[in-house]
C-alpha cells in the first residue's frame, strides 16, 4: 500500500473534555486527513498502510460520520491464498483478518472477501503443546495462533470467537460453532488466577502472572454473550480495578469499548482517555498513534458498539 | 544446508523437548553442518570488553558511556544511532527493564560524540501495549526530556530481510525499515537469567526488533524455531554495532521478567556482542560454553573464550558471583 506523508501532532482541537461531540468531530477530521492515498491507514503518519489501523479507523469513522466510509480499500487489499497480507513474502495475521471480516460484517456487507475470511479462519489452528510443568494451561486445545505454525494466544483468539460469533448472528455457518466452543475453552483455560487476561500464559514455572487491561477487555468481548460465566465475572471485576490506573489510549478504549457493551459505568475511563488523547497524543512530539487514535474515537462514539454486541449464540 | 521440516511442529511436542530437538543441529559438528556463509564472517583475533562501575542510576550515564565509546574505539561521528532498550513488562520494585536514566545518559553521550540522530526503539515481545510500558517505565519523561524520538518496532513499517545465517531455518524474517535504515546500532540490554535461554543480555536482547504486528505476541515464530536459533539469525543478521549492557542491577532466579532484583553495580560494553554476552555470563556464574547460542555464536560472529578477551575498565573478578537460576538450567552453570 501507498505512503502519505502527514502528520497529526499539533492539530486543531477542542481543548476542553467536556464538549465531547466537538472533541469527536476534532478527532474523525485528524483520522481522515491521515489517510493515505490508497484508502488506509498506518499505525503511525508518513507510514505504509496496514490492515489493523485501516480496519479500526473505517469502524471509528462509521460510528461518527453521518456518511460511511468507503471500505473499497479492504477489496482492493493485497492477498494470498485467500488472507489479506500487509507484506509480500510475511506470514498472514490471524488477528487482523478477524478484525477486517468483522469491519466488513458491520458495514453490513456479506460480500464475499469477508465470506472468504471466515472460511479461511474456521479452517485455522494453533499447534497444539503437549503438557509441560512449566506452563500450567491446557495445550491440546487449539484455538487460534497470529500467524500459521505457531501455538494458540488470547488475543487472535478473542478476535475469531467474536467474528464468528457475529457471522452466526447473521446465519449458520459450517463449522463455525464448533471452532467458537473451542475458542471460548481456550479463553477460559488461559485466565489468569485472579481474573483477567495477559497475552495467554496465566502461569509459568508456578508463578501466577499478570493480567493486562487491552487483552482483558478484548477477551471479555468475545464472551460477552456469557455474562454470568465465573471467569467472565472475575475478568469484568479486575478490569474495572484496573482501569482506574490505566495510562494508554489503546488499553484504555478496549477498556471504554467492553464496559460500554456491558453496560458498566463508564465515566471514570472516558474522562481518562479524553484527557489522555488532548494531554499526550495531540501534543507536538507525540509519536502520532493513529491506531490509538481510531480506537478512541470508536471508544468515545455515542452510537451502539454493534460490531462487538453479541447475542446469545 | 535442509531446512527443518516444519510439519513436524504440528504434532504434539512440549516446548521444552520442541526447544531441545531444534536446538540439536547446534550440537551437530561444525564440519556436519554450518548453516552461515563463513565468507561472510570473520571473527576477531582478540575483543575488547569494558566493564565500568556504576554504583546505581544516580550515576552520570552521559560520562560514563563517553567514556567507554573512547576506551572502546566506538567511532559514531555523523552515523544514525539506533539505541535498542530492552522493556519487557512493568512490576515496581522488579528489574526487568534496561534503566531509563542509562537509556538517556546513552543518547546524551551518543550526540555528544557526534552522532547525526538517535533514535531509540524497541518492540516488547508480551505487551503491545508500548503507551503504557514508556509511560509506567519512565522512559517517557526521559524521551521528552532529552528530545529523543522513539520507535515502536512491533508497528513500524517493515521489509522482508534475507537472513544471514540459518540456523531456524527460516531463510528471511520481517523487520522493522527504521532499524535497517540506522547505521550504528546498540544492543542495550539488562543483564537478566533466562528460564528458556539460560540468560538474556546484548544477543537475546533482539527478539525485540522482530515485529509483533507481523509475528504477534508473544513472537511465537522464533520459540518454534528455538530460541538460541533464532538468536544466532538475528543477530547474525542485524549485526548491531555495540553494545552497553545495564548490570547495575540485573535479575537472577526466574528471569527475564519474574526473577529477582541482583545489585552487581556496572555497565558493560563492547563491540563484539558475543565477548560481551561471555563476560557477562561468566561474571554471574555461568558458562559461555555450556548456553546454546554462545557456543553457536562462538562459530562465526564473535569470541568467548576469556584468554582472547582484552577487558577495559574493571576486571570481572571484581563483579563475579554466582546467580541464581532456575533448577532446569543449573547445568548452565561453570564447573
Amino acid at each position: 500500500m501507498q505512503d502519505r506523508p502527514s502528520g497529526v501532532s499539533g492539530d486543531s482541537v477542542s481543548s476542553s473534555t467536556s464538549d465531547l461531540p466537538r472533541f469527536r468531530a476534532d478527532l474523525s477530521a485528524i483520522l481522515q486527513r491521515a489517510r493515505n492515498a490508497d484508502g488506509g491507514w498506518p499505525y503511525h503518519p508518513g507510514k505504509r498502510s496496514r490492515i489493523e489501523p485501516t480496519c479500526w479507523a473505517l469502524l471509528a469513522l462509521s460510528q461518527t460520520n453521518p456518511q460511511p466510509p468507503n471500505l473499497d480499500v479492504l477489496g482492493r487489499w493485497p492477498r494470498h491464498d485467500n488472507w489479506l497480507i500487509d507484506l509480500a513474502g510475511a506470514p498472514a495475521n490471524h488477528a487482523f483478518n478477524a478484525i477486517a471480516a468483522l469491519t466488513l460484517l458491520q458495514s453490513g456487507s456479506t460480500g464475499t472477501l469477508a465470506e472468504a475470511i471466515v472460511r479461511v479462519l474456521i479452517a485455522s489452528k494453533g499447534v497444539p503443546l503437549a503438557p509441560d510443568p512449566a506452563i500450567r494451561q491446557d495445550g491440546s486445545l487449539q484455538a487460534w495462533s497470529w500467524v500459521d505454525g505457531t501455538f494458540s494466544w488470547v488475543e487472535p483468539t478473542a478476535w475469531c470467537v467474536l467474528l464468528l460469533k457475529q457471522r452466526l448472528a447473521r446465519g449458520p455457518y459450517p463449522d463455525a460453532l464448533k471452532r467458537v466452543r473451542v475458542g471460548e475453552q481456550v479463553l477460559n483455560d488461559r485466565a489468569c488466577r485472579g481474573g483477567g487476561w495477559n497475552y495467554g500464559n496465566a502461569n509459568v514455572y508456578g508463578k501466577d502472572l499478570l493480567p493486562y487491561v487491552p487483552t482483558t477487555a478484548l477477551a471479555l468481548l468475545a464472551l460477552n454473550d456469557r455474562r454470568n460465566e465465573p471467569v467472565v465475572v472475575r475478568g469484568l471485576e479486575q478490569l474495572e480495578r484496573d482501569v482506574l490506573s490505566e495510562r494508554s489510549a489503546v488499553a484504555l478504549s478496549l477498556a471504554l469499548i467492553c464496559l460500554r457493551v456491558y453496560g458498566r459505568p463508564t465515566s471514570v475511563p472516558e474522562q481518562q482517555l479524553t484527557q489522555l488523547i488532548l494531554d499526550r497524543h495531540l501534543s507536538p512530539g507525540y509519536g502520532d498513534d493513529l491506531l490509538g487514535l481510531s480506537m478512541a474515537l470508536y471508544a468515545l462514539s455515542d452510537g451502539p458498539l454493534g460490531a462487538f454486541t453479541l447475542g446469545a449464540v | 544446508m535442509k531446512p527443518p521440516n516444519h510439519d513436524a511442529v504440528r504434532t504434539q511436542l512440549s516446548r521444552r523437548h520442541f526447544l531441545a530437538a531444534v536446538s540439536l543441529p547446534l550440537l551437530a559438528p561444525a564440519c556436519l553442518w554450518q548453516p552461515y556463509d563463513a565468507g561472510s564472517f570473520s571473527i576477531p583475533e582478540r575483543s575488547s570488553v569494558g566493564l565500568f562501575p556504576a554504583g546505581d542510576y544516580a550515576t552520570d550515564f552521559a560520562d560514563l558511556v563517553f567514556r567507554g565509546f573512547r576506551e572502546l574505539g566506538a567511532n559514531i561521528t555523523g552515523r544514525r544511532v539506533f539505541l535498542k532498550p530492552n522493556m519487557v513488562e512493568y512490576e515496581p520494585g522488579t528489574a526487568i527493564n534496561t534503566h531509563p536514566h542509562l537509556v538517556a545518559g546513552t543518547a546524551i553521550a551518543c550526540r555528544r560524540a557526534g552522532a547525526s540522530e538517535v533514535v531509540i526503539g524497541e518492540g516488547p515481545g508480551h505487551r503491545r501495549d508500548i503507551e503504557y510500558l514508556l509511560s509506567a517505565t519512565g522512559l517517557a519523561d526521559q524521551l521528552r526530556e532529552q528530545r529523543i524520538r522513539f520507535v515502536d518496532l512491533n508497528h513500524d513499517d517493515v521489509q522482508m530481510v534475507r537472513l544471514r545465517s540459518w540456523f531456524t531455518g527460516l531463510r528471511e524474517l520481517a523487520l522493522p525499515v527504521e532499524l535497517l535504515q540506522s547505521d550504528f546500532i546498540i544492543s542495550m540490554p539488562k543483564l537478566k537469567t533466562h528460564h528458556w535461554a539460560g540468560m538474556t543480555c546484548s544477543m537475546k536482547n533482539l527478539f525485540g526488533t522482530v515485529p509483533g504486528a507481523v509475528y504477534g505476541w508473544p513472537k511465537n515464530v522464533l520459540h518454534l524455531h528455538g530460541i538460541p536459533n533464532s538468536i544466532v539469525d538475528l543477530v547474525s543478521t542485524i549485526r548491531p554495532h555495540f553494545t552497553i549492557v545495564d548490570a547495575v542491577t540485573a535479575m537472577e532466579g526466574d528471569g527475564p521478567i519474574m526473577g529477582r532484583p541482583r545489585a552487581l553495580g556496572f555497565v558493560a560494553m563492547g563491540s563484539d556482542l558475543v565477548a560481551v554476552d561471555a563476560t557477562c555470563a561468566r561474571v554471574i556464574g555461568l558458562d559461555p560454553a555450556k548456553i546454546d547460542y554462545l557456543r553457536s555464536a562462538s562459530r562465526f560472529l564473535g569470541v568467548t573464550d576469556d584468554i582472547r578477551i582484552d577487558q577495559r575498565g574493571e576486571s570481572p573478578g571484581r563483579y563475579a558471583t554466582q546467580f541464581d537460576i532456575v533448577d532446569a538450567l543449573k547445568h548452565l552453570r561453570l564447573s
